[in-house]
C-alpha cells in the first residue's frame, strides 16, 4: 500500500552543495524523471562551470561542461551528432539569461529538441554571489549591490520566459521549490519536457526558482520563505508555453 | 507500514525537512555528524512514511520503504 522512496540510481555519491541548496533536489528530479522514462542509459548532461558543475560528479551518466553561458549551443553540438541521446542542459541564471542569452535565445529560435533546465536563484552562486541582472530582486543586497539593487541605476528584473515564449518552441514553464506540492509540479514539468525530446517535439525550457541560503545570508528555511513570499511575485509559476499536449504522470 | 531510514552522514543540517513533515515527527539534534552538521532524528511512531521529507530533502538522506 505504501509508496516506496528510494534514492535514484543514477545518483553514484554524495552533493557537494552547500546547505539547503535546490540543486539537490532538482538533480534528484532530473535523475527520477530519466529513470521512469527509461532513458538514464542514453543521458547526456551539459552542465555550466558553476554550482551546477558538482553534477558531473555525481550523477552517474555521461556529461560535459560547456564553457561558461555556452551550454545551450554545447548540447545543440551533442544533439545534432547523437539525434537519439537524452541531452539537457542544467545551468542557473547568470548562465542562461546573461552571459549566455544569444545562446539560450538562438537555440529556441532553431527549436533544437534539448531540454533546458535553468535554476533560479537570483544571484551569481559559485563566484560569491554576485547581483545577476536578470533575476536579482529590486533591493536584494548582494556583494555588488552592496545597499540593495537600485532600479534606476541597475534596472528592473526581467521574466525572460516572456521573451523565450515567442519563439516557436514546445515547452516553457517555471516551477519553484519551497514546499513538497511544489516539487512535484516542477517534477511533472521536467517530465513533459523529456518528454517532448524523446517525442522530437522541439525546444523545452524550465526554470525553477530555487533558494541561495549561502548568498542570500538567509537560513535555509528563510530562504524557502523568501522565494514563497518576494520572488514568486515577481516571477510567476505557470506553464508559458505547451504545444506538446497534455501532461502525464 | 512504512518504516523511514535516515543516513545521518549524508545530512547537512539545513532542517527543510523539519517544517515539510506534517506529522511533525522530525526532531531538530545538537548531536553532530562526522562532517560537523547538526542531524535530524525522526520518531518513527509518529512518522506515517508520507515522503514529504524524502521530497524536500537536498542531500538524500531519507529512504522510505
Amino acid at each position: 500500500m505504501a509508496k516506496t522512496y528510494k534514492k535514484p540510481e543514477m545518483i553514484g555519491q554524495q552533493v557537494g552543495w552547500c546547505p539547503g541548496c535546490g540543486h539537490g533536489i532538482i538533480q534528484r528530479l532530473i535523475a527520477e524523471c530519466c529513470e521512469e522514462l527509461g532513458m538514464a542509459e542514453k543521458t547526456i548532461q551539459v552542465v555550466d562551470i558553476a554550482c551546477a558543475y558538482w553534477s558531473i560528479d555525481t550523477l552517474n551518466c555521461d556529461g560535459i561542461a560547456g564553457p561558461h553561458g555556452r551550454c545551450a549551443a554545447v548540447a545543440t553540438g551533442i544533439k545534432n551528432v547523437y539525434p537519439d541521446s537524452n541531452v539537457y542542459v542544467h545551468a542557473g541564471d547568470g548562465c542562461s539569461y546573461v552571459i549566455g542569452l544569444a545562446e539560450t535565445c538562438y537555440a529556441a529560435q532553431r527549436n533544437v529538441p534539448i531540454t533546458m533546465i535553468v535554476v533560479n536563484n537570483g544571484v551569481f552562486g559559485m563566484t560569491g554571489g554576485q547581483m545577476c541582472a536578470a533575476t536579482t530582486l529590486v533591493g536584494d543586497k548582494t556583494v555588488s549591490s552592496k545597499a540593495g539593487r537600485d532600479a534606476d541605476v541597475a534596472g528592473e528584473p526581467f521574466d525572460m520566459l516572456n521573451v523565450i515564449k515567442s519563439y516557436n518552441i514546445a515547452y516553457a514553464a517555471r516551477g519553484a521549490l519551497y514546499d513538497p506540492k511544489h516539487i512535484d509540479a516542477v517534477k511533472r514539468m521536467l517530465k513533459k519536457g523529456f518528454e517532448n525530446q524523446r517525442d522530437k517535439k522541439g525546444f523545452s525550457i524550465i526554470e525553477i526558482l530555487s533558494p541561495c541560503p549561502t548568498n542570500w545570508k538567509l537560513s535555509p528555511v528563510d530562504a524557502m520563505k523568501k522565494i514563497k513570499e518576494e520572488n514568486e511575485k515577481v516571477f510567476p509559476l505557470k506553464v508559458y508555453v505547451d504545444n506538446g499536449g497534455e501532461i502525464n504522470g | 507500514m512504512a518504516k523511514v531510514r535516515t543516513d545521518s552522514d549524508l545530512c547537512k543540517g539545513c532542517r527543510l525537512c523539519v517544517g515539510a513533515c506534517p506529522k511533525n515527527a522530525i526532531e531538530p539534534l545538537k548531536e553532530v555528524n562526522k562532517k560537523g552538521y547538526e542531524i535530524i532524528r525522526v520518531n518513527e511512531e509518529l512518522c506515517i512514511g508520507c515522503g514529504q521529507c524524502y521530497k524536500i530533502c537536498p542531500d538524500y538522506v531519507f529512504t522510505i520503504e
